[in-house]
């Protein structure tokens, strides 16, 4: 095993073993010495697609999988995810859009080899099957190795109609095979972005207007002999040649440019004060666009017994991946080659052919591993920045944020406020639902027009798993110009924690058990209250805990899965102390049982970060934190023990799970700090002080 | 000239004194495993040995290092032998992988001289930000390789 090189588009090339490489497919690729080269049409960015998506070729090729190479595939249409009609790996679709294709990518290429494998033992190819890197003759057992046909099977016509497996005869999906790309994790040989070493290759670091929106007046020279290219939003040093090219020096000679910058008049609303208490009025008085609507709210409030309101806020957060934002890009007048550690590597692409003039096939993107993404790097600044630096400069340059220029220049969670006002009737249920999410919007700053819906900004506000008789969701964009973007489970961890929390409240206010209130509003939902159940088993719900413990659950449905947590919790000298995290999931088939659970690990770490201590404020649109120093992140000592369990579900749509554990985490905290203290936290972060 | 000794070898480095020894080992010596995090020594992705002690390299300088002895991932075994490296590997401790570099070499002063360190002794040692959350994976592949 181990990641591959990218396709070459031809369709063979020699390996330092001498072996030759013969391209089946645009997904498959034999080499004579057995290897088999698997092209993943998604990112690797720590959440396991390399064998996720490997596996599920692999299934229906049926492969050895310790000959198997994963390596990310070029840009190209055929590589678009299915679900999202780009080249992207976002919205936990990697495996959702691929399974089917990719089912079929295997099953064609096997077909070729039993083909061309059947023709050199002389037998017809009905007679053999694939299996484990051979192609063998089920009559007399008699094999050939899948290398050794590569060349032959090479030549055929891919079938029109291939024939899949049935999935109970399945071998390598739902097993838990080791990822391909970790050996070079733990010895330092992992390429990430800015480990790519280029031939003459300078080293740029940027600082951008730290007023968002402002813009270079004039610029002055750098120190250290750098150049300095201006970016237009902010200007870039990049260091001459020589002993002292080093990445620190250029994000040294970066801080000492001179600029004036140019500072846009509606910076002075840019404050994270006037942003929340604009909203706060925009949550009473604004003009929602509806987003969903069940039945007569305002009737069945009017005829309420009890109708309850709530107000939750929630601040922007910054991505904060462990590897900043980098891209290294080579221009000339006649091609652009960019490295990218990039989420969407044809958007790249495009933002570098648009900044060279060049035509898109003269953009050659090579996908770097990731040092996370969690939606920073589905944006193009970086790129764009590296791409106008060498083309200013004529040389290819490594261009990298600082930490201070990832925190200060992200596009940020967005900021919310959400309203919920619920009706009850006199036996404590339900009858109305009136939810309102005000916050700016991510896709109205990438050209939705004004008064359409962002369903970025409702989900996981919409089509609850709870059957409320009477509904109405709608969302009230926010002005503020902030820039905002795709933070990992994007509208999920916004509403869930408002939905979640509400939800507590009204089972405590009706003096009900948080599970059996839940239970009953996810009554004759079979695989919702397994789910639900799951976890609170798992979780000890109900069961003796010491006295100073406490629990609180959650459960919320995204990316067409299902999951559950319940989160103990005790305070030691009023400080939230974490217990223990039990939770349970179904996201219908699992592929790979060990980067599912991981890929939960890391959301539900991820969740309590943000719901803990993160936030980002603003003063007059200048980001007011800039490094980990004053940016608590879980770490070891905070670690509470994991238990997650996932269950599965036949013949249902699969759902995705790298986001899932995610929204989770805020509503549990909070729901469970209430329990334990009676106080109530409607705000996040929950610890702002910690 | 002032030099550098990074896994053994001696390099004769012209860089500006001030120059912090991660960005000498990435862009002058050229090796890549050891990480850029926060540039101002709280998260750890730069952890590296000096004189057999773990510590992030971001901030400290050239003018500073003198004599001292280095050991970079790439230093800690030839072929991914340690203790360490084999346990991550069957515990599958890696996500996106940018801070194991940092975590491994800080986890090398926990099992050194054949110590069985505590939970409570790992949780004082590995203060290392890891972003994806391997904590709980990291706390049991230390153990494993202590073990071993």
């Amino acid at each position: 095993m181990g990641v591959g090189l990218p396709a070459q588009g031809h369709t063979r090339r020699r390996t330092q073993t001498e072996a030759t490489i013969y391209t089946l497919t645009a997904w498959v690729s034999v080499g004579t010495d057995d290897s088999v080269t698997i092209l993943c049409g998604s990112q690797e960015m720590g959440q396991g697609v390399f064998s996720g998506l490997a596996q599920i070729v692999g299934e229906e090729l049926r492969v050895d999988w310790t000959q198997v190479q994963v390596g990310p595939a070029p840009v190209g249409a055929v590589y678009d995810n299915p679900l999202l009609g780009a080249q992207m790996t976002a919205g936990s679709s990697s495996v959702r859009g691929f399974f089917t294709p990719l089912l079929y990518a295997g099953a064609t290429a096997r077909q070729m080899l039993v083909e061309a494998g059947a023709k050199a033992l002389g037998v017809a190819a009905k007679d053999c099957i694939a299996s484990n890197g051979q192609v063998v003759d089920t009559a007399t057992g008699a094999s050939i190795s899948f290398g050794a046909v590569a060349e032959a099977a090479s030549k055929l016509k891919p079938p029109a109609h291939p024939k899949l497996y049935s999935t109970k005869t399945y071998v390598l999906i739902g097993q838990s095979v080791p990822r391909p790309e970790l050996p070079a994790k733990v010895n330092g040989t992992t390429v990430y972005g800015a480990d790519v070493v280029v031939p003459n290759m300078v080293f740029g670091a940027v600082v951008l207007c730290p007023t968002r929106g402002g813009t270079v007046a004039s610029v002055g020279k750098a120190p250290y002999g750098a150049q300095v290219v201006n970016l237009g939003t902010g200007v870039a040093a990049v260091v001459s040649p020589g002993p002292n090219c080093t990445t620190w020096a250029a994000i040294e000679a970066s801080k000492q440019i001179k600029v004036k910058w140019t500072i846009p008049s509606s910076a002075a609303q840019q404050t994270s004060s006037l942003i929340l208490a604009e909203a706060e009025t925009l949550l009473a008085n604004g003009t929602g666009i509806v987003a969903q609507s069940v039945g007569n709210v305002a009737g069945a409030q009017a005829g309420a017994a009890k109708v309850l309101s709530f107000t939750y806020i929630l601040p922007y957060l910054p991505h904060a991946t462990l590897e900043t934002p980098n891209c290294t890009a080579n221009v000339t007048s006649t091609a652009c080659e960019i490295w990218a550690p990039t989420q969407a590597p044809a958007a790249a692409q495009a933002q570098a052919a648009a900044i060279t003039g060049l035509a898109l096939d003269a953009v050659t993107v090579n996908c770097m591993q990731m040092g996370g993404g969690l939606g920073r790097k589905l944006e193009t600044d970086f790129v764009t920045y590296a791409v106008m630096a060498s083309k200013a400069l004529g040389l290819p340059v490594q261009m990298v944020f600082s930490r201070e220029q990832d925190f200060t220049q992200d596009q940020y969670r967005p900021m919310a406020v959400c309203g919920v006002t619920i009706g009850l009737n006199a036996a404590g249920a339900i009858v109305s639902w009136d939810f309102r999410n005000v916050s700016p919007s991510i896709l109205y700053q990438r050209g939705l027009p004004q008064g359409q819906l962002d369903d970025q900004a409702v989900e996981g506000a919409v089509d609850l798993p709870y059957a409320f008789p009477n509904l109405l969701v709608d969302w009230v964009p926010s002005p503020a110009t902030i820039p905002v973007g795709f933070w990992r489970s994007v509208g999920n961890s916004i509403n869930a924690f408002a939905v979640e929390s509400a939800i507590d409240e009204t089972a405590l206010a009706t003096k009900t058990d948080p599970l059996a209130y839940r239970q009953a509003l996810l009554a004759g939902d079979a695989r919702a209250l397994a789910v639900l159940n799951a976890a609170a088993t798992l979780g000890g719900w109900g069961t003796a805990q010491h006295s100073g413990y406490a629990r609180g659950l959650a459960y919320v449905e995204s990316f067409g899965s299902l999951a559950a947590a319940v989160v103990q919790i005790t305070s030691v000298s009023g400080v939230i102390q974490l217990v223990n995290v039990a939770c349970a999931a179904d996201c219908g088939l699992v592929i790979n049982p060990n980067t599912a659970a991981q890929q939960i690990e890391g959301g539900i770490i991820q969740g309590l970060t943000s719901a803990l201590w993160s936030q980002m404020n603003f003063t007059k649109g200048v980001a007011q934190t800039q490094n980990f120093d004053f940016f608590r992140m879980i770490r070891m000592a905070d670690m509470p023990p994991i238990q997650v369990t996932l269950l599965q579900t036949p013949d249902v749509a699969i759902g995705g799970l790298g986001e899932v554990g995610v929204p989770l985490m805020a509503p549990a905290v909070a729901n469970a700090w209430a329990a334990l203290t009676g106080k109530r936290l409607r705000k996040l972060p929950l610890f702002p002080q910690a | 000239m002032p030099s550098l000794t990074v896994n053994g070898q001696i390099y004769n480095i012209e860089a500006d004194p001030l120059t912090p020894v991660l960005w000498l080992i990435r862009d002058v010596v050229g090796l890549k495993g050891t990480k850029f995090g926060c540039g101002v020594g709280v998260c750890g992705a730069c952890t590296a040995l000096v004189n057999g002690v773990p510590q992030s390299t971001c901030n400290i300088v050239l003018a500073d290092i003198g004599s001292a002895s280095i050991t970079t991932i790439e230093g800690l075994s030839a072929d991914s032998s340690n203790p360490l490296q084999l346990a991550w590997i069957a515990q599958q401790v890696p996500q996106c992988g940018y801070c194991q570099s940092g975590q491994i070499m800080r986890a090398t002063q926990l099992i050194a001289g054949g110590a069985n360190p505590t939970d409570e002794e790992i949780d004082v040692v590995m203060n290392n930000i890891c972003v994806c959350g391997t904590y709980s994976r990291i706390r049991a592949a230390i153990h494993e390789a202590a073990g071993a």
